[in-house]
């Protein structure tokens, strides 16, 4: 139950940080920051892949309701959410994986984090900015705006996380 | 049937994937064409309304530049008034004429969410249909072209700004004449294309860029911007234009609506010749 109460939590803060605050900073260079995928991200490793999907689905749509982009965000979280799993079994570390542990950057470590986390953004970014562009004579600019926007994402994530999850005992 | 069954079954994830992204990419594609509803767009009332509330909050730090903008053109309107005229010839009369007929009427509006750094860049505006804003009408501001009405709701609308994909507006070169279309290559968003100009006119830098009118949504003369480059496209006739949006579309905040009057004429005239 109290899982239910952070996990909608999340989804609200996460989802007005990203429309209100960050949709609003342009920066140049194609440069555009997106950490919603972090509520995927946190989700327990055992919830059920379909619900998982619609889940992602919904959240997406929220965020496109409000960017205008109506079906872009979706298709790139939707992707995210398809491969948390595939991405979790390629770093799969026996030692250190128990199942019932909450994931974050504290409980899992930073180089596991920079490793599963940093992979999927990439992906969701390369995809959302591919998919935005679709013009294979711009792939170029599509990786210029992934490679910087990807490392921004990402150290927003971190923050948020150091700011806002307690590390478990 | 059973294994058909067991297919499903085994395939599930990827299926209901597959099936979630196909909504996703209908629904983005659609959208760009069509927009049928407004429920998943910032036209609908309780988007427009979050929107509202963080204008509120966001929209005093342009207002210095605001100030000085509206006092520059309140100083043009100033100077058409007839009290900053003296007469030259005493004793006429000044009469209402009937040869001219208003065909463009302005409706001021404010934006209330803007982008300008995606692919296809949107702006919400806080007039809507009740304030008879339709789909399709034109938008700009004393500087330059903005964009296009996409979608509307009761009190607010989506504007296709300049900054997207396919926007068509029909533009010219002030001056020549020659004209073309507007278009925006997703990069910088100070510098636009104009399209469809043949090679064998010699275009200068610096030329101004208006609007071309005629197509139903703007009149003619609104500025857009000024030539920046020309270069050659290879294996065509035409000129690659790229200019300066004569808008700063980064810090813009109020707009005007334009309303043809004459439309329905003109319109109505158009599909009797093509009938």
């Amino acid at each position: 139950m109290n899982g239910m109460i952070l996990n909608i939590t999340r989804f609200v803060v996460l989802l007005f940080v990203q429309v209100l605050l960050l949709n609003q900073i342009e920066i140049g260079f194609g440069i555009q920051i997106m950490v919603y995928p972090l509520f995927i991200f946190l989700l327990p490793m055992k919830m059920n892949r379909i619900p998982l999907l619609f889940l992602s689905f919904f959240f997406g749509l929220s965020i496109d309701a409000f960017s205008n982009t109506y079906g872009l965000h979706t298709s790139a979280i939707l992707l995210f959410a398809f491969l948390k799993p595939v991405i979790f079994n390629l770093f799969y570390n026996q030692d250190d994986f128990d199942p019932s542990i909450e994931i974050n950057i504290l409980n899992m470590g930073m180089m596991w984090f920079l490793k599963v986390f940093g992979t999927l953004l990439f992906i969701h970014h390369f995809w959302f900015f591919f998919i935005e562009m679709l013009d294979l004579n711009k792939v170029g600019f599509v990786f210029q705006k992934t490679l910087l926007s990807v490392p921004l994402s990402f150290m927003i994530c971190i923050l948020l996380q150091y700011l806002f999850v307690k590390k478990q005992k | 049937m059973r294994n058909f069954i067991a297919f499903i079954k085994h395939f599930q994830v990827y299926l209901v994937f597959a099936l979630l992204q196909g909504v996703a990419f209908w629904l983005y594609f659609s959208f760009n064409q069509f927009p049928k509803t407004q429920y998943f767009t910032t036209a609908s009332s309780l988007q427009g309304t979050v929107l509202t509330y963080r204008n509120d909050l966001t929209k005093h730090f342009n207002l210095s530049d605001n100030n000085l903008r509206l006092q520059k053109e309140n100083i043009e309107l100033l100077q058409k008034n007839p009290i900053s005229f003296i007469p030259m010839q005493n004793g006429l009369v000044k009469i209402n004429d009937t040869l001219n007929q208003t065909q463009f009427e302005y409706i001021p509006a404010t934006i209330i969410n803007s982008t300008y750094d995606k692919r296809d860049n949107y702006f919400t505006i806080n007039i809507g249909s009740s304030q008879g804003v339709e789909r399709g009408m034109g938008v700009f501001t004393m500087n330059g072209v903005v964009g296009i009405i996409h979608n509307t709701s009761e009190h607010f609308s989506v504007i296709k700004s300049c900054l997207t994909k396919k926007l068509n507006i029909s533009i010219m070169l002030e001056g020549t004449g020659e004209f073309g279309f507007l278009e925006w290559n997703g990069e910088n968003p100070r510098i636009g294309s104009m399209t469809g100009v043949s090679n064998d006119l010699l275009v200068e830098k610096n030329t101004k860029i208006v609007t071309r009118g005629g197509d139903k949504v703007f009149p003619k003369g609104i500025p857009v911007g000024t030539v920046d480059s020309v270069a050659s496209i290879e294996g065509k006739p035409l000129w690659d234009i790229q200019f300066v949006f004569g808008e700063d579309f980064r810090k813009i905040q109020n707009v005007y609506v334009i309303k043809n009057f004459l439309l329905d004429e003109q319109e109505n005239l158009e599909n009797q010749v093509l009938e």
